[in-house]
């Protein structure tokens, strides 16, 4: 009997044991970086010396996804050029929590990145709340540098009349589409200029639902965004506004073509976690909305002969609504920012300045990646590539009118995506209706913006 | 051995004057003592003085159980400073910071019970508490009677029985990821999907097919049936074990007395197996309210967000810290938890003294 509890004692140790590591292990002590965050910037001078053991200083930048993103050596190349006594060394976090990680890193002090790359807005929210970010105000006023080129995208994460990172690579939604797919259904091509109900009525006319033959007019990703967010490019109502009344019309229009097969079932692609590349390359799906970020997959995988299906395809802008300007839609953006406990600031704002300034966006558009700093000759260089679509509507569809970030900045932006996200998960599985759903974020967001 | 000190004999002789009248004293009440208990102690008093007699005697510093001791604690000591460095240091740390405000980096603030205040209106948390027990007490029974029921099968001897042994246990060392995305394939929402198919065909209409993990209706149960299938080999085994572990003597006096196979299972089986199945409850009762993994690989999608459908406490703990920050309230909400496995376990040890003994 003894030894029976000291079993179940053990697994109530081993217990308590993983609940800590859920709780607070990953904890340090002090919180003496975030107090120290703010003054660091006025003792960085004595930190410069520092160098490594072959007289070149490191400088540690964190990332995800090294072997497959192309324009990270080619930017690091081209940093270490301009810096001969330099070396860049990345550091590779992982893709699928990557904004976790890294503030468990940062949490404390024990990082010593000296450039950290931040993926998403709630991500970088998070970060500058917690007071590990230095702010790059001083920096910018120094070097004079222009923030008109990012296209207002800067104004949208400024926290507080700070600005804390700068985007070098922005991307944003389009409307893919499969040409062969249009050829077969003799119908015509999608334009640049669509309101949501030409699209609709588009879609739906391409939509085959001959069991076994099906032919989708339109595809969706289970992503929030890409449903949700249609609502938000009239540029009337934000995703923050704690009442989000203006989204019916669009839910009604997904949710009918989802009853009559214009697209698939959301409840079977959640489970089955099918990724939008491999739905689009079946070959079946006439439109899809996705952001740039696809383009070189697409390019690479049809010159690798992965993608048969889907060869002859275009691109043309988001639709929109009815009197608004077309061209207006979602942006993404990725950024650099200097952690408070970085040893040379100094240096991480040149390589900063670098990446996101001009000689950065000319070689990752280099790379057909989008960089924020977008100009025409960068978007011709794009057009330009070898893959890209050589119609005239693909080319016109990278200009963009007005970009609206897919979550804004605010301190309670990762509550606030949580319960988005999951009252569209709820509307378009059906568990319940659209009037429930926006009720229940009506409610729920109103709650967290009151705290 | 520099253990033994100079004996000085005056001091001795004085030691023990104190010493041997206290002895006599306590064999005098012990054999006095009439309380079984009460002599016991008073025996372990006189072992106490006698001893230290001894020591007086010899000059020794440290008497011989005290160095038994000592060598026991330096076996010790090794996988205590690894437990105390990282379970217990953490442990005491979370329960502390389930009483501050605290996002990792900015300095922690004092917020008394505001964490558990905070908890009572959360309805995330609310929601993740119901689906925990929901799933406790829909997979415990469960779990329990299918390793049971496979046991006992498995346990007489029929064809292939090693084979049908193998087949139940693969579900447990299967990689969840893949068995994961396999369920949920069967378990698909749409009209094609095999088990909606059977459904179909069986005259369920095709509005009210059920969407399984995608159904807020539903989701508890598919992660239900599927924590069963994957885990009921495991305790399968535990129980083989313990049908092993019982007399055929008792079977065989059984037959003798002319018992059915119900009765042979209800007289024999069941009762022996009783510290089995003890041990069995407590196991899967503590896991039941760690699952997290099962819940997010099934209906977590692409986003990995869980719904109010759907969600577990551990989750909702993972989610608050790691995505929030609030590491406070996480706390808090980790004690909770703790609580209430402490609070079954308390249970199931007053039930341990009736069943086990």
């Amino acid at each position: 009997m003894m030894k029976k509890r000291l079993t179940s004692l053990a697994l109530v140790m081993a217990m308590a044991g993983s609940l800590a590591a859920c709780g607070g292990s990953s904890a340090p002590e002090t919180a003496a970086p975030a107090a120290d965050g703010t003054t660091a910037a006025e003792t960085k001078a004595e930190a410069k010396t520092e160098a490594a053991a072959d007289g070149k200083t490191v400088l540690k930048w964190a990332m995800w996804d090294k072997d497959l993103t192309v324009y990270y050596q080619p930017l690091i190349e081209g940093f270490e050029a301009a810096h001969p006594d330099v070396t860049v060394e990345l550091v590779d976090l992982g893709s699928s929590d990557y904004q976790t990680v890294l503030a468990t890193q940062l949490t404390g002090s024990g990082s010593d990145f000296d450039v950290v790359t931040i993926k998403d807005v709630p991500g970088y929210t998070t970060l500058v709340n917690k007071g590990v970010l230095e702010p790059l105000d001083d920096y910018i006023a120094k070097d004079s540098v222009d923030l008109a080129a990012f296209k207002g995208l800067t104004d949208q994460i400024t926290v507080d009349g700070k600005l804390y990172e700068l985007p070098f690579r922005s991307d944003f939604w389009v409307v893919y589409y499969n040409k062969d797919v249009f050829d077969n259904a003799g119908a015509a091509y999608p334009t640049n200029d669509m309101t949501f109900e030409e699209y609709d009525t588009l879609a739906r006319s391409l939509t085959v639902d001959v069991p076994g033959q099906e032919v989708y007019g339109a595809h969706y990703h289970t992503w929030r965004s890409a449903i949700q967010l249609f609502g938000i490019l009239d540029g009337k109502n934000t995703i923050l506004d704690g009442s989000y009344d203006f989204l019916k019309p669009y839910y009604e229009m997904i949710l009918a073509q989802q009853e009559d097969g214009v697209c698939q079932d959301y409840a079977t692609l959640k489970t089955s976690s099918l990724h939008y590349s491999g739905a689009f390359s079946q070959g079946n799906v006439a439109m899809m909305n996705m952001g740039t970020w696809f383009i070189p997959t697409m390019i690479d995988k049809i010159k690798a002969g992965e993608y048969t299906d889907c060869t002859n395809w275009g691109i043309v802008k988001y639709p929109h609504a009815e009197g608004v300007e077309p061209g207006s839609t979602l942006a993404t953006i990725t950024a650099l920012s200097i952690p408070a406990t970085a040893k040379d600031k100094d240096l991480s704002w040149d390589f900063v300045k670098f990446v996101c300034g001009e000689e950065g966006a000319d070689i990752l558009a280099g790379t057909g990646t989008i960089p924020a700093m977008m100009n025409d000759d960068i978007a011709g260089m794009i057009a330009s590539m070898d893959g890209y679509p050589e119609d005239e509507n693909s080319k016109e569809a990278l200009q963009t009118a007005n970009l609206y970030l897919e979550m804004p900045v605010h301190a309670k932006s990762s509550e606030i995506e949580t319960v988005l996200n999951e009252a569209h998960d709820n509307i378009m599985t059906g568990n319940m209706t659209i009037d429930e759903g926006i009720a229940d974020m009506n409610e729920k967001v109103t709650a967290i913006l009151a705290q | 051995m520099a253990k033994t000190k100079q004996i000085d004999p005056a001091e001795v002789s004085r030691k023990l004057a104190v010493l041997e009248p206290q002895l006599k004293e306590l064999q005098q009440k012990e054999e006095a003592e009439t309380d079984p208990k009460k002599k016991v102690k008073l025996a372990k008093r006189i072992d106490r003085v006698r001893e230290k007699m001894r020591q007086t005697k010899t000059g020794e510093r440290l008497s011989r159980q005290s160095k038994r001791d000592l060598v026991a604690y330096t076996f010790l000591v090794p996988n205590f400073v690894g437990f105390a460095v990282f379970t217990l240091g953490p442990v005491i740390f979370a329960f502390i910071l389930a009483f501050l405000k605290w996002d990792g980096n900015n300095p922690m603030q004092f917020a008394g019970l505001d964490n558990f205040m905070a908890m009572l209106g959360n309805k995330r948390f609310l929601a993740s508490l119901r689906n925990t027990v929901v799933y406790c007490i829909g997979t415990v029974p469960l779990t329990l009677v299918a390793a049971l029921g496979l046991a006992v099968l498995l346990n007489q001897k029929i064809k292939g029985r090693n084979f049908f042994r193998t087949v139940s246990f693969f579900p447990y060392v299967a990689s969840l990821v893949a068995v994961a995305a396999v369920w949920n394939m069967l378990f698909s929402p749409a009209k094609s999907g095999p088990v909606n198919m059977i459904l179909y065909n069986l005259g369920v209409s095709a509005k009210s097919l059920p969407k399984w993990s995608a159904d807020k209706n539903w989701v508890m149960f598919t992660v239900i049936l599927f924590s069963v299938w994957k885990n009921m080999g495991y305790y399968m085994v535990i129980y083989l074990a313990g049908l092993q572990g019982i007399n055929s003597e008792l079977y065989e006096a059984c037959s003798l007395d002319g018992a059915n196979t119900w009765q042979r299972f209800r007289y024999i089986t069941w009762p022996q197996l009783q510290p089995t199945t003890f041990f069995v409850t407590v196991m899967l009762t503590i896991n039941c309210f760690k699952v997290y993994d099962i819940v997010y690989m099934l209906a977590g999608g692409s986003s990995g967000v869980l719904n109010e459908s759907a969600i577990v406490l551990v989750y909702h703990i993972y989610e608050e810290a790691f995505r929030n920050w609030n590491l406070g309230y996480a706390s808090a909400a980790a004690m909770v938890l703790f609580l209430m496995v402490l609070a079954i376990t308390l249970i199931q040890f007053q039930g341990e003294k009736k069943y086990a003994n």
